[in-house]
């Protein structure tokens, strides 16, 4: 008791430390940075959030069993919607001084001026309004819905979602889309890809199944979740495996059309990010994206190892937060930024998701326990 | 001769019972226990002790060879052996191996989960294992669970393979022949075959042949046959001057060639002969002015040929001052276009023998104006 009294103790000061050194740099490092690093956050946030809804929501769609006893976590992490909405809201404040496509000067420019209505501060708030609205309703009646069950034990609620997967997977490809076109390549209005929604949305998953593998661990060590065992986990494991490929399939293939077809829009993007520090980065990030955690979860072994699957898990990560530092930051300039204020961010946003997550997980049942299907996913074996 | 027994099958009813009965079946260690069940059971492959198996390895590494394969094929291919600038990317560009890396990867890998799995894994072909031809074999692909201890020597006791099993619990046993382990690649099998491959290409062959002569519509694969295309000597409406060929650029001298005098003498003057003077330049010259130009200019190019005498023609005294005094590029262009009565030698010379005449020709020059210090230089 006294322990998680200290951690807990702990946690709380880290992210004052965080916030202190948030309002810090917004003076000592400038506008400039400070929005693109609070923008690095909401996106993270917003996007673990989404990529758990999804995962809750792929389970609904396909009638998986396998996933009812581990299903009350990513439903949790999805609750990380709610604290990314008022930082979104906060986040519309970079779009004068980051997008350019917000700026006076964007009226002149040949590319933007035909773009100018969708670029528009105003059209842009109002996006990112509806992206907020469609979340939240997905979160309401997928996570609601759930939670409520845990006491009504009614079966219709089954039935409800399994209806509202399909369209809820329609409102998800169009929020990740916005996300990605309006926050992330709106940021370098003149580059354009049509993979790229595709893109953010494999980032965005990958981030849910770890952190919802890394929840499933932490809670199995505190001998919560019984009945959840090596089966649950390779599968958590082996959708990680398959994913870091199909995101270094996406991210290779993009990268592939526009290096063959060499046209000045497209590969000012990549010739940022493959001269200089930025090169080192890129490299990192295929490296830590895709080759370490591929050769780590290869084997059947490693794929319900827990201590193999924590590390990895914490890897990918790390590895999603570099991807979008490595989205979002070249728009910065040439020199990668990367120093207190970023390490402050990074301080504050990650304490207040734990805290968030770690308030989460001491709330209700760990298992959805009102669900028919939960006894047949307990009964799961590979 | 009493035939060896190959295996023991017993019967049980239930999928416990069959689970509960083989750690008492494996302890009694009289052979290889092997199960027969007509649905996948959990946790059977840790009851029978089965060993991992070794597949997953194997794909990997074939999996990472294919990687390796395609990299090396393409690179030495594309960098090494015939090193082609595409689209403006250095022929090494890793980038474009990328994809025929990835499909070779999955081709190897699936191919040997597939074969290695049929033949190196499961040792197929092996027609009529004995389990399919014994009485259980209905029960077996139904309801009944059964479990078999299988020889793995010669000493195989099938009656005390019996006695445990009954002991176990089985219902009911059967006791199975040895298999059919004859070589299957019999002359009969291989002709079989090579009889069904033939049968099989003339049925699809006539049956193609019937296809495309009564249903001409359905002819397949002729899509090529319609494209666009510009033919030689024909009109097109493409280029904007109506012709399907085009003139080549004005200016500009195709790969490989030399080039050519096609404008007035006095611009051909600054061409400069490509060729060096050498001993077989000089031949290649001497044999072209012999063919060609001897017969009206003369062995020394004097402009006395034997035509001369016979038709009164005049040629050009290649000897004169004026002709001495002419850059290599008007003599090549006299050649190439003709002047006065001389005809154009465009058609009958190569550009190399045209420029090697040129050669030639000064030579012819200089032996019939030869200055005292020319003799030196031929002296040893």
């Amino acid at each position: 008791m006294n322990q998680t009294h200290t951690k807990s103790t702990l946690l709380w000061g880290a992210t004052a430390l965080g916030a202190l050194g948030v309002l810090g740099s917004y003076f000592a490092a400038g506008p400039e940075r400070f929005w693109a690093n609070w923008v690095l956050w909401f996106v993270l946030m917003f996007t673990l959030g989404l990529g758990s809804l999804f995962i809750v929501a792929l389970e609904h769609l396909v009638a998986a069993k396998w996933s009812v006893p581990v299903r009350r976590i990513p439903e949790r992490l999805a609750t990380l919607l709610l604290p990314a909405i008022p930082v979104g809201l906060i986040a519309l404040c970079a779009l004068p001084v980051l997008y350019p496509g917000s700026r006076p000067e964007a009226a002149h420019h040949p590319i933007l001026a035909g773009k100018a209505f969708w670029l528009s501060v105003p059209f842009f708030s109002v996006r990112t309004l509806i992206a907020f609205g469609l979340s939240v309703l997905g979160l309401a009646v997928l996570v609601g819905g759930s939670l409520k069950q845990d006491t009504t034990k009614d079966p219709a609620f089954n039935f409800r979602a399994r209806k509202f997967a399909p369209a809820f997977m329609a409102i998800f490809a169009l929020v990740i889309t916005l996300v990605a076109f309006d926050w992330l390549s709106g940021l370098t209005p003149e580059w354009y890809s049509d993979i790229f929604g595709v893109y953010v949305f494999a980032g965005a998953f990958l981030s849910g199944l770890a952190a919802t593998t890394l929840s499933v661990l932490y809670l199995q060590d505190r001998d919560r979740l019984e009945g959840v065992r090596g089966d649950h986990l390779y599968n958590l494991g082996g959708f990680l495996f398959a994913f870091t490929v199909f995101w270094s399939y996406i991210g290779f293939a993009q990268y592939m059309l526009m290096w063959y077809a060499n046209m000045p829009d497209e590969v000012l993007y990549y010739k940022v990010r493959l001269t200089g520090s930025w090169r080192a980065i890129t490299i990192a990030l295929a490296s830590l994206h895709f080759i370490l955690p591929f050769f780590a979860l290869v084997t059947r072994d490693a794929k319900k190892d827990p201590k193999r699957l924590r590390l990895v898990a914490i890897l990918m990560l790390g590895a999603h937060v570099l991807d979008v530092y490595w989205l979002i930051f070249p728009a910065l300039g040439a020199k990668p930024y990367f120093s207190w204020p970023e390490l402050s961010f990074a301080l504050f946003f990650i304490g207040g998701i734990v805290l968030w997550v770690r308030g989460a997980m001491q709330k209700g049942e760990d298992m959805p326990v009102g669900d028919p299907f939960l006894p047949e996913g307990l009964e799961f074996r590979l | 001769m009493s035939e060896t027994s190959y295996s023991v099958l017993g019967i049980f009813d239930t999928p416990d019972a069959l689970m509960q009965a083989i750690p008492q079946v494996r302890a009694a260690q009289l052979g290889t226990v092997e199960a027969y069940t007509p649905y996948p059971i959990h946790g059977i492959d840790e009851a029978l002790g089965l060993r991992r198996s070794p597949l997953g390895g194997m794909v990997l590494v074939m999996g990472i060879l294919g990687a390796i394969t395609a990299l090396g094929a393409q690179y030495w291919i594309s960098a090494i052996d015939y090193p082609i600038v595409t689209g403006g990317k250095a022929p090494s560009s890793w980038e474009a191996f990328i994809p025929i890396m990835f499909e070779v990867t999955v081709l190897f890998a699936t191919f040997t989960a597939g074969l290695g799995m049929l033949f190196l894994l499961n040792k197929l072909p092996f027609f009529g294992h004995p389990v399919l031809s014994s009485k259980s074999i209905t029960g077996i692909t139904r309801d009944r669970y059964a479990l078999a201890l299988e020889a793995d020597n010669e000493a195989f006791d099938s009656a005390a393979a019996a006695r445990v099993l009954k002991e176990a619990g089985a219902v009911e046993v059967e006791v199975l022949p040895a298999p059919d382990r004859s070589p299957f690649l019999t002359s009969d099998y291989i002709l079989r075959t090579l009889g069904g491959i033939f049968a099989a290409c003339v049925v699809s062959g006539l049956a193609m042949f019937f296809a495309t002569k009564w249903f001409p519509l359905l002819a397949p694969m002729k899509y090529m046959q319609d494209q666009p295309r510009l033919n030689p000597q024909k009109a097109s409406a493409f280029f904007k001057d109506g012709h399907g060929m085009q003139q080549p650029v004005a200016g500009t001298v195709a790969r490989g060639h030399l080039p050519t005098a096609t404008g007035t003498q006095e611009a051909a003057a600054v061409l400069v002969n490509p060729l060096p003077r050498t001993k077989d330049v000089f031949n290649l010259g001497r044999k072209a002015y012999m063919i060609r130009c001897e017969v009206c200019h003369g062995a020394i190019g004097n402009g006395v040929g034997s035509l001369t005498a016979a038709y009164g023609g005049k040629p050009a005294n290649l000897q004169a001052q004026q002709f001495r005094d002419y850059p290599d590029g008007k003599i090549y262009w006299v050649i190439v276009n003709g002047k006065n009565a001389m005809p154009a030698h465009a058609a009958d010379l190569t550009e190399t023998q045209r420029w090697a005449v040129v050669h030639y020709v000064r030579a012819l020059q200089r032996a019939q104006n030869a200055k005292d210090e020319d003799l030196k230089v031929v002296a040893p």
